[in-house]
């Protein structure tokens, strides 16, 4: 092709000019010595083999067409200097090109504003993300790009939001624990049968109980309180010692220490959180003995669990992105009222590929919910830091706010909205603390999980318990990721039972021993190796 | 339709007559087809715009029996870019737009005001009929096709 001459003019200028800049060195193509052809990005250089005829223009010099490659590079990377900074330096790196092949591998351009070049970028992020050195720096890179997202509330007042919440997060809700968490019936009519539940019937030996140091605040010894038990011997619970020690608790809450008048709406702070924290303290120091995992637990007050995730696609509205394709950004802040990381992972339930349900499908935008987006830091946070060794979650328990109490659904002939409140409730969390824990491990949703990732939460209103179990097979949701995969999250729970029916006279009356019985269920399951 | 409240005019009282209080709402509501897709559950009013969430929500429940398990309310800026034949900015009325998420599982879906109207033997036979009329008409006003769509005035 003929160049005009004062094209080829104002090139040589420009060379000139850039000529004294420093450039990297870049290997230039052997045939350019001899005059091939050597296309580069952004600048069309046709060097024109010297023996041809009737194709006048281009550089036929090579030192010259040497200079116009580095100048090229250079340029190059000026060009992308200017763009998005979160892939300009993949561009760094030339191609590596085989010894057979003479010129450049012809790839898509990266800046171009076409849909070739955004899988090219997308592809060098995603390398990126995968050839992080730490797990702190693919957290780091997973949530650079801060754009406004949906805020996820896992205790929210929205009519059927847990519906929603199964939709954004692809999990399958089954009523009811799973059977393994249901144990055999109790083998001794006062004594409650063995957490076999969760230990396979073999290992019903425990280890013997050392009083282990329990959670922070409480040191109660252990081996006080618990029954003696010959090594080897199938051990049982003293439902009457568990009974007496969540009693004391709520009594001492309720009925025997002073307290004055709960503030304005800060009733559940009054008397309920202090309950909670105490039953869980003590029951887990309880049962240290039969459950080595809790000893080695950590036990966490008020933590804050963070997850930010992409799930489908939509069109920006307003602004100056509009028309273009973004994914729809998810971020879950929770804030649950206690929590015990341990570190080894609780076992799977079912097998990583079982499907159990379906996964509700909607067809309008989630702001419809109510859901409201914001522009804020893209958090990924388990309640501990990545070197922590208590990486993996075991429990967490909840509280339920003031403003969702059971009076106010009935007040306002909601009552079917309670047990939503509480799976909705179930399921957000879980899902954050599952995908956060995976996270940590070095998945997202371009690697996802090898194997599930499991927890449990106990969602209450310091009288009424729901009990869930999670199960994470999968953290691909993005549109690209979720096309081929086959795998859904499951999540089991119950509907919330009440614990008692009141305290009254320094004595709590309609005291409900199952749910006692199916929370130190969840605090007695550990892996099987244990 | 306006959906504006009007002021309520009660008869004037005279020593010893009646006293007449009934207080009767006087908005109108207006369902309308949501723009943008909503849940099953969510109905879209055009209210008046001194109605409140709880205004919408009593009016429903009392008067039509319908059960309302949340409202969401938002004004609607009617635009004052339109110009007349003075140049006079002209605005478009602003008007209060109601979510209403219906309770106990109800759904509801607003319906196709204007279906396609299916056609009898008899209606389907005279379209056909104006039709292949229509076409002989045209093909007759069209010139020899031979010349290739030049007009037949000139020439020979």
């Amino acid at each position: 092709m003929r160049r005009s001459s004062a094209a080829l003019r104002e090139e040589r200028g420009a060379i000139e000019r850039r000529a004294s800049r420093k450039a990297p060195p870049l290997s230039v193509p052997a045939a350019l010595s001899r005059g091939g052809a050597c296309r580069l990005e952004g600048w069309l250089v046709h060097v024109v083999p010297s023996g041809q005829s009737g194709v006048p223009g281009g550089e036929g010099c090579p030192s010259a067409v040497s200079l116009l490659c580095k100048m090229a590079a250079s340029g190059r990377r000026r060009l992308l200097s200017h763009g998005r900074c979160w892939f300009s330096q993949t561009e760094s790196a030339a191609p590596p090109q085989s010894p057979d092949s003479l010129y450049p591998p012809i790839v898509a351009s990266a800046t171009a504003k076409s849909k070739a070049a955004k899988r090219r970028r997308l592809e060098y992020f995603n390398q990126r993300v995968h050839a992080a050195a730490s797990i702190e720096e693919k957290l780091r890179l997973y949530g650079q790009l801060q754009r406004p997202k949906y805020m996820l509330y896992p205790q929210t007042f929205a009519l059927n939001a847990d519906r929603w919440y199964r939709s954004f997060t692809k999990t399958v809700f089954v009523p009811g624990l799973p059977p393994r968490a249901v144990s055999a019936a109790a083998k001794a009519p006062g004594a409650v049968a063995p957490e076999a539940a969760k230990t396979p019937e073999g290992a019903a030996g425990v280890a013997p109980e050392a009083a282990k140091a329990p959670a922070p605040g409480t040191a109660a010894p252990g081996a006080a309180k618990t029954p003696g038990l010959a090594a080897g011997a199938a051990p049982y619970l003293d439902m009457g010692e568990l009974r007496s020690l969540a009693c004391d608790a709520l009594l001492q809450e309720s009925f025997y220490q002073n307290k004055k008048r709960p503030y304005l709406y800060r009733d559940q702070d009054h008397t309920p959180g202090p309950f909670l924290t105490q039953l869980v303290s003590t029951l887990a120091a309880f049962l240290c003995g039969r459950n080595p995992l809790l000893a080695a637990s950590s036990l966490d007050l008020k933590p804050e669990v963070n997850y930010y995730w992409h799930h489908g696609e939509e069109v920006v509205v307003h602004g100056h992105r509009k028309g273009r394709v973004d994914p729809v950004r998810f971020q879950i802040d929770d804030h649950p009222h206690l929590q015990i990381r341990v570190p080894k992972q609780l076992p799977e339930i079912v097998p990583l590929e079982s499907d159990l349900g379906d996964v509700p499908v909607i067809d309008h935008k989630p702001s419809k919910l109510p859901l409201f987006k914001k522009q804020y830091e893209n958090k990924v946070f388990i309640g501990s830091k990545v070197a922590d060794p208590c990486c993996y979650g075991h429990t967490q328990f909840h509280l339920i706010p003031d403003k969702l109490k059971r009076e106010r659904f009935v007040r306002a002939n909601l009552e079917d909205q309670i047990e939503v409140l509480y799976r909705a409730n179930g399921i957000a969390s879980l899902f954050a603390w599952t995908a956060a824990q995976a996270m940590y491990q070095g998945f997202w949703n371009e690697a996802d999980v090898t194997h599930p990732f499991v927890s449990q939460a106990v969602v209450t209103d310091g009288k009424y318990f729901a009990f869930f179990c999670y199960q994470l097979n999968t953290l691909a949701l993005t549109v690209e990721t979720i096309q081929n995969n086959p795998r859904k999250n499951i999540c089991w729970g119950t509907d919330s039972k009440p614990l008692y029916d009141v305290v009254e006279d320094g004595s709590v009356k309609g005291f409900n021993d199952e749910v006692l019985l199916q929370l130190v269920r969840f605090l007695l399951n550990r892996p099987k190796e244990l | 339709m306006a959906t504006g409240a009007r002021k309520a005019v009660y008869p004037l009282f005279q020593l010893g007559g009646p006293q007449l209080r009934i207080f009767r709402p006087n908005f109108y509501m207006l369902v309308v087809r949501p723009g943008v897709p909503q849940p099953e559950d969510t109905v879209q009013f055009r209210v008046s715009m001194e109605m409140t969430k709880v205004d919408i929500k009593n009016y429903l429940e009392k008067i039509y029996n319908v059960p309302v398990a949340a409202v969401r309310t938002r004004i609607q800026y009617g635009a004052n870019n339109k110009r007349n034949h003075k140049n006079q900015r002209v605005k478009k009325p602003d008007y209060k737009v109601a979510y209403v998420q219906l309770g106990q599982g109800q759904t509801f879906q607003f319906p196709n005001l204007f279906p396609e109207k299916e056609q009898d033997t008899e209606t389907r036979s005279f379209d056909d009929f104006k039709n292949t009329y229509m076409e002989r008409e045209k093909q007759r006003q069209k010139g020899d096709p031979r010349r290739g769509g030049v007009p037949d005035w000139f020439g020979l």
